[in-house]
């Protein structure tokens, strides 16, 4: 398994938490896709990534990203992964 | 100098204009810029000349701290910034306020010289404030002083607005284009401007001559009637969308003539389905600036709290969401000045807020899809929002909370409610039900102070409901013609099919709203949002 399908299914673990456990988390996903995903879920949403995978992000980081692929780039930054 | 006065239309505005033509055909940029520094120093000092010092001495100060900031990035000069602005602002806007409040409590007789409160002291203090912020974070870069100079001082947004970013405004300075004054940008301007004019003069000052005695009155102590009460609240509902939204339509039509394209603060707020789209739609500027600066810092800093320590819902959501909204309204009040009355204001939006909150984590819960909401679902939103803004407005308005408190106990039947003679026959067949709820037959409007001519104010009122919920506002009249600058989520959805374009129709209707409102223009009417 690559890491990007690894860093994905962790994204999706935390995804289930936030929001409800029946949402489908794809690389495509982004913030109009899902309903409760608004400004104030999305904080919600960053910590808990923050939290799972003990980085922290920047203000504008949060809010730069908004879809999934983001998100992983990011992350495979912080966690230097990058193949 | 106030946009709606003759000096300011006919001769200030068009010989800044052409001064600023002239010397940018010649070439000379910074002699242009300085014109426009020099004639925004004029506009402001015509005021108090004396604030004028103050206005320089906040920018100059400002500029200095921005580029330290810019320099060394050390947190140290950002908290030296702020806490001086704020000082500033606490000094002017607040020290009476702090005082008399000290007093009360303490039943003590401390006295302080009446401090005048400077124009625009509000406005200018925030955008500096996050100009500072976006100099910390590395989101803006240095430019000239003269430049930042203009940023601040530029007189169609330094009295009330806009609240500009430093990074939006900036580059348009340095843009070649701008010292070029054309046509095009010349008739989006006047048009612009002249919608704003009338939207101020000839509707938001006429309203006003309804909506005043009605809170005199209330203000007093009188026993206003149920339908008075109301008819006065939204009058003044209307007055202040009429007014807010004429003045920030002015201050974008004044800015494009100069080529300047200015951010969005107003955009159609009646047409809000719910509280958190009302603030997306009024006065943008500043509940960005709530939410950027206030709001989302402290939610962050709770929310990685609460999540490290395992809060539950509840307690997750009463220091993430509760506390870090009640502080930022609370302020969000007070910054628009200093009085209760605008503290429980902003309380009653934090209020709001709340709740909606509350139910669309309710409503995620249970349905995980939200359905598309239909027209009459619409309708009633809005309705709904109409009434809860109003009750607010209600507060912001009154010069007293005790005056407010009067104006709603007779907006919900506590003083009964009137109704004309006409009726009394026509009810009896209810029996004893119009005893009980408090119906007199002693005339809808019977003190009098409203109106002697009910019917035209009710038609009026029909009339400003039709425009604020159905027909397209400025910035999607101008949708093809980048009118403001953050407007690409707000016109995502825009069908209008009425389009500004250069034809003879728009040039009809603007050379009759221009004559008509030249005709109200009267002297002495400031926008409501000047005292902030």
């Amino acid at each position: 398994m690559s890491g990007k399908d690894e860093l994905l299914e962790k994204i999706a673990l935390v995804f289930h938490d936030v929001f409800n456990d029946s949402i489908e988390v794809s690389l495509n996903t982004n913030a109009s896709d899902i309903d409760e995903w608004d400004s104030l879920t999305h904080i919600r949403l960053m910590i808990s990534i923050e939290a799972f995978f003990s980085v922290k992000f920047t203000v504008s980081e949060m809010s730069e990203m908004q879809n999934v692929s983001d998100l992983i780039l990011i992350l495979e930054e912080k966690l230097n992964v990058r193949p | 100098m106030l946009f709606n006065s003759y000096l300011f239309i006919l001769i200030f505005l068009p010989m800044v204009l052409i001064g600023f033509g002239i010397i940018g055909r010649l070439g000379h940029h910074k002699v242009a810029i300085s014109w426009l520094v020099a004639s925004s120093l004029l506009f402001y000092g015509w005021w108090n000349p004396l604030y004028v010092w103050l206005l320089l001495m906040s920018v100059l100060f400002n500029y200095a701290i921005g580029v330290a900031l810019l320099d060394s990035n050390k947190k140290v000069f950002l908290v030296l910034g702020i806490a001086v602005n704020i000082a500033l602002l606490g000094y002017f806007k607040y020290a009476n306020f702090f005082i008399d409040n000290v007093n009360y409590i303490l039943k003590s007789n401390f006295s302080f010289d009446d401090v005048i409160l400077p124009l625009a002291i509000s406005f200018f203090t925030f955008q500096q404030i996050t100009y500072l912020i976006d100099a910390y974070n590395g989101k803006t870069k240095e430019y000239s002083f003269l430049h930042y100079l203009l940023f601040v001082t530029f007189f169609p947004q330094l009295i009330a607005g806009p609240i500009v970013h430093h990074k939006e405004m900036m580059p348009q300075f340095c843009n070649d284009f701008i010292y070029k004054i054309n046509a095009r940008n010349i008739s989006i301007g006047i048009t612009i401007f002249f919608i704003g004019l009338f939207k101020k003069v000839v509707i938001a000052d006429n309203l006003a001559t309804y909506a005043t005695p009605v809170f005199n009155a209330s203000e007093l102590g009188l026993e206003i009637t149920f339908l008075e009460a109301w008819a006065g609240a939204i009058a003044y509902s209307f007055q202040l969308y009429f007014d807010f939204s004429g003045y920030s339509e002015m201050a974008l039509g004044i800015a494009r003539m100069f080529g300047i394209i200015l951010p969005v603060n107003f955009f159609s707020p009646f047409k809000a389905t719910n509280i958190a789209d009302f603030w997306r739609r009024w006065h943008i500027t500043l509940s960005n600036f709530i939410k950027d600066y206030l709001f989302y810092p402290v939610n962050i800093v709770m929310t990685r709290y609460a999540i490290l320590n395992k809060y539950n819902k509840i307690g997750e959501f009463l220091i993430t969401v509760l506390v870090p909204m009640m502080i930022a309204w609370f302020l969000a009040g007070l910054w628009h000045g200093s009085n209760w009355t605008f503290v429980i204001f902003g309380l009653m939006h934090g209020c709001y807020l709340i709740v909606y909150r509350i139910y669309l984590d309710i409503r995620y819960l249970i349905f995980s899809k939200g359905g598309k909401s239909g027209i009459f679902s619409t309708a009633l939103l809005r309705m709904f929002m109409f009434f809860i803004v109003t009750m607010s407005f209600v507060m912001f308005r009154s010069e007293s909370v005790n005056g407010a408190i009067s104006m709603y106990k007779s907006m919900v039947g506590g003083r009964g409610i009137s109704v004309s003679s006409w009726f009394e026959s026509k009810m009896a067949v209810l029996g004893d039900i119009p005893n009980i709820l408090g119906v007199r037959y002693d005339g809808f409007f019977y003190n009098g102070i409203l109106t002697s001519n009910p019917e035209n104010l009710i038609l009026f009122l029909a009339f400003l409901f039709f425009i604020v919920w159905f027909s397209p506002n400025v910035i999607e009249l101008f949708r093809l013609n980048n009118p403001a600058l953050g407007v690409d989520v707000l016109l995502k959805n825009a069908k209008n099919r009425i389009l500004w374009n250069i034809n003879i129709y728009f040039l009809i209707a603007t050379v009759i709203l221009s004559v008509v409102s030249i005709m109200f223009v009267q002297q002495e009417s400031e926008f409501i949002y000047f005292n902030f």
